[in-house]
């Protein structure tokens, strides 16, 4: 948007209206029965447990000084639960029903665009987590007058909470809006429910250290302030990240779908090296880097996946985005749809970590180990993975370019895994049903780069994944210079085609 | 605004929903789509309304593609699908406010568009009930409203009159013609063909995803019935005449298949309208006290019969 646009968004702010997904959804979240039995089933828990409490302690002789903290705990724990379960699930299962095929609503073919959609069904959860949050308050209020715990952990504990739901709702919304089937779906939802567990309970672990130590105390430490920074900026990255997946996820096809999400995750990588380096700076412990380093790999390795998974025809649409600079053209490359530019990408971030990563170490050699083993295990399973990923890309062009692109992801998985499997199946059964078999050099298999039993070992795996990497590099080469090649704008500039402004049936 | 569907396939799996078909119509032009179940009807009209993508092939809506421009399309067109909302937390009058803001109504043209829609499709007495407690007339009249709250130029129905009561399909066909002489270009299709002959200027027929016949109504019973059919019938009283008057029929030149139809006798005429002349004539000068002597038309239902083979994929 131009700097007058934003001038006239602002000038009109008599005419600003609420998100109409935002408006739907709670309208008919007041009418469910899901929304409106949790809540009646919440409060009555909330109040007899504080009944219970109250009753309890009556029989007590002596005042109980942490009675405050221990009711305060037990409501944190309710509220925990029911949000990081119910809230999520509802908002997942309400988009999963509408992303079906049969269904009849048509919210998609409505000129709402993608963000807008993800944006109302965020908000719309964050509407209904803080109508949850709202009828827990009176309860915790009264925790505050009955001692043991202070009105700043509070407050600092439902604000962590409320993160941590918002996070929550954004990940089941993006499961949501997978194109997969029924069957799959559930199987999310189940994966979701199970994985709602590794959620809570750190979550209940580190509110009740909070409670321990009362954050009133800590709000003077400076570090106090730079850790809640931190978890602030991840849990914001962390809901933006799964934003720009869920968009991309429903946005048409023939969008630029790639442009957005490795915008974002290249802004949220340089963030998080800065971050990341404050904390080295701060600590003056070099190896907080690999915290950057390791959610960087993780990321692009999943990128990696994603991006073979791309189709080499570009749409008219994105071609006519192509810009006719050379230099913004190769920068577009990299960030534009296509296996070929993502592939790039991928590389040129974890390149860029591994320098960086490198550098600081150099730079802070204030560490309590050797830093070489990790690079290289770094090093190692980046060439394999690149293996993988070209390997499958040669083979989908070649034997199976009938099938749809999207399959060369689970090829170059199925690449790792059969990898993986095969040859530790054929030696259990020659070594006499050993399993000391699969502790050995294993050339090929990256899972076996975690297992190994010396660095020279590594230096094997390093050299044939590199060789391996030469090798797949080069029958690609043809292809990507194809791909580079065919990256250019439309010859003819054609204005784009004009429709009459909306105007009301009246 | 020029409808123009340009060598469409679809494919689903190794199944060709939509074999490579062409057709246009026009702004207020009625096309019937016509075809039996599973002709790729439906599919065809999905890919227009930009819910479904094509395999190849694509559709113009005045030169924008919905392939390549889907959020531009959509401001153009209106789908009414086969199947129909039903919500049980969501009254009528919110089902369309929620579609007047989708498509960026705002304030009080929204309220002004949703009352107009209301009172044109006649909901306004049920505006505050839910979806599912409404009829499937009612409910069609809902969608028919959610897809006409943004005034679009493309009107795309699916089945619309499947399952309306006789009156319910009358108000639905005064509609459409209404929104016809607005200018809308309309796509519907159905399998009560007598009504669509009734409002559609054009026809596409389609089957096992290819187009058997396309054009307008005129054009089509022209290609698909060259010869016409003669209804003859006797006075009252006289119709013990029939099996003479069938002898006679037989032995007159340009006459051929003829039979008795209740109490009428038809034949097919193979020359043109002078030969019609000579033929009742004859038949006067032979003392047939004929009553009534008229062409039959062929309609839609006939030449759709005539088309098809009922196949499907």
């Amino acid at each position: 948007m131009s700097v007058a646009g934003i001038k006239n968004h602002f000038a009109n702010w008599r005419q600003w209206e609420l998100n109409p997904i935002v408006i739907k959804e709670l309208r008919q979240a007041v009418r469910s029965w899901a929304v409106t039995g949790m809540l009646l089933l919440f409060l009555s828990v909330l109040f007899i447990t504080s009944l219970i409490f109250l009753v309890s302690q009556s029989f007590e002789a002596d005042d109980n000084m942490q009675l405050g903290s221990s009711m305060f705990s037990t409501f944190m724990v309710i509220l925990a639960v029911t949000s990081v379960f119910f809230i999520p699930l509802y908002v997942g299962v309400r988009v999963a029903v509408e992303r079906q095929e049969n269904n009849p609503d048509l919210l998609y073919i409505s000129t709402l665009s993608p963000a807008r959609i993800i944006r109302g069904k965020f908000l719309c959860g964050a509407y209904m987590a803080l109508l949850f949050f709202c009828a827990c308050m009176p309860f915790m209020a009264l925790t505050n007058l009955l001692r043991g715990v202070d009105l700043p952990t509070v407050f600092f504990i439902l604000f962590y909470l409320f993160m941590v739901v918002c996070a929550a709702n954004q990940i089941a919304i993006c499961f949501a809006c997978v194109p997969a089937s029924r069957p799959f779906k559930i199987l999310f939802a189940l994966g979701g429910f199970i994985a709602s567990f590794w959620i809570v309970i750190p979550l209940i672990l580190v509110s009740f250290r909070f409670m321990g130590s009362g954050i009133g105390s800590m709000m003077g430490e400076h570090n106090f302030w730079i850790g809640v920074l931190t978890a602030v900026v991840v849990s914001s990255a962390v809901i933006g990240l799964f934003f720009v997946l869920s968009v991309a996820l429903i946005s048409p096809p023939s969008a630029n779908r790639a442009l957005p999400v490795r915008i974002y995750m290249t802004v949220i990588w340089l963030v998080g090296g800065l971050l990341n380096l404050g904390w080295v700076v701060q600590m003056g412990e070099a190896r907080l880097m690999d915290v950057w380093g390791y959610s960087t790999f993780a990321a692009m390795i999943f990128s990696l996946v994603v991006a073979i998974s791309n189709s080499d025809q570009l749409s008219h649409r994105v071609q006519r985005a192509i810009p006719r600079s050379r230099l913004k053209r190769m920068l577009s490359f990299m960030f534009f749809n296509g296996a070929a530019g993502g592939l790039i990408w991928v590389a040129a971030i974890l390149a860029a970590t591994f320098v960086v990563t490198k550098e600081v170490i150099i730079l802070f050699p204030k560490l309590s180990t050797g830093p070489t083993e990790g690079r290289h295990w770094f090093v190692t399973t980046t060439a394999y993975a690149f293996d993988y990923a070209l390997t499958a890309l040669f083979v989908h062009r070649r034997f199976l370019s009938r099938l749809p692109p999207k399959i060369t992801g689970l090829l170059a998985a199925l690449l790792a895994g059969a990898w993986a499997i095969a040859p530790s199946i054929v030696l259990f059964f020659l070594n006499q049903l050993s399993w000391k078999s699969i502790e050995g050099l294993q050339l090929g298999n990256v899972f076996n780069v975690f297992s190994l039993l010396n660095e020279g070992q590594l230096l094997y795996h390093q050299w044939f994944a590199f060789g391996w990497l030469f090798v797949a590099t080069a029958i690609n080469m043809k292809w990507f210079l194809r791909q580079v090649k065919s990256f250019q704008p439309p010859d003819r500039t054609q204005t784009p085609p004009l429709i009459n402004e909306i105007s009301p049936a009246a | 605004m020029k409808v123009q569907v340009k060598n469409l396939r679809k494919e689903f799996g190794k199944t060709v929903a939509v074999d490579n078909i062409s057709f246009s119509f026009d702004s207020g032009q009625v096309f019937g789509f016509v075809g039996p179940n599973g002709a790729g009807k439906t599919t065809t009209m999905r890919i227009i309304s930009t819910i479904e993508e094509p395999t190849s092939g694509d559709v113009m809506l005045n030169g924008i593609s919905v392939y390549e421009e889907p959020e531009l399309a959509r401001r153009a067109v209106g789908y009414v699908p086969d199947t129909l909302p039903a919500h049980a937390d969501i009254t009528v009058h919110e089902y369309l406010d929620f579609y007047a803001r989708a498509y960026g109504l705002r304030g009080k043209k929204r309220t002004q568009a949703i009352e107009a829609i209301e009172e044109f499709t006649s909901v306004t007495g049920i505006r505050e009930k839910h979806l599912k407690a409404l009829s499937k007339g009612m409910k069609q009249r809902v969608s028919l409203g959610r897809a006409l709250v943004y005034d679009p130029d493309v009107l795309v129905l699916d089945e619309p009159a499947a399952g309306l009561d006789p009156r319910a399909r009358v108000e639905l066909r005064e509609l459409l013609m209404l929104l016809a002489e607005r200018k809308k270009a309309i796509l519907i299709s159905s399998h009560i063909l007598t009504e669509l002959t009734e409002i559609c200027n054009g026809v596409v027929i389609i089957e096992r995803g290819k187009i058997l016949e396309t054009g307008t109504i005129e054009d089509v019973l022209k290609k698909s019935a060259p010869r016409r059919t003669v209804a003859i019938r006797l006075v009252e009283g006289n119709h013990h005449q029939n099996p003479q008057l069938l002898k006679e029929l037989l032995q007159t030149p340009f006459v051929e298949n003829a039979r008795v139809v209740a109490n009428e006798i038809h034949f097919e005429l193979t020359g043109d309208e002078t030969a019609a002349c000579d033929i009742l004539g004859g038949l006067i000068d032979k003392k047939f006290k004929i009553i009534e002597f008229r062409q039959t038309k062929a309609n839609l239902e006939d030449i759709f019969m005539n088309v098809t083979k009922g196949g499907v994929q």
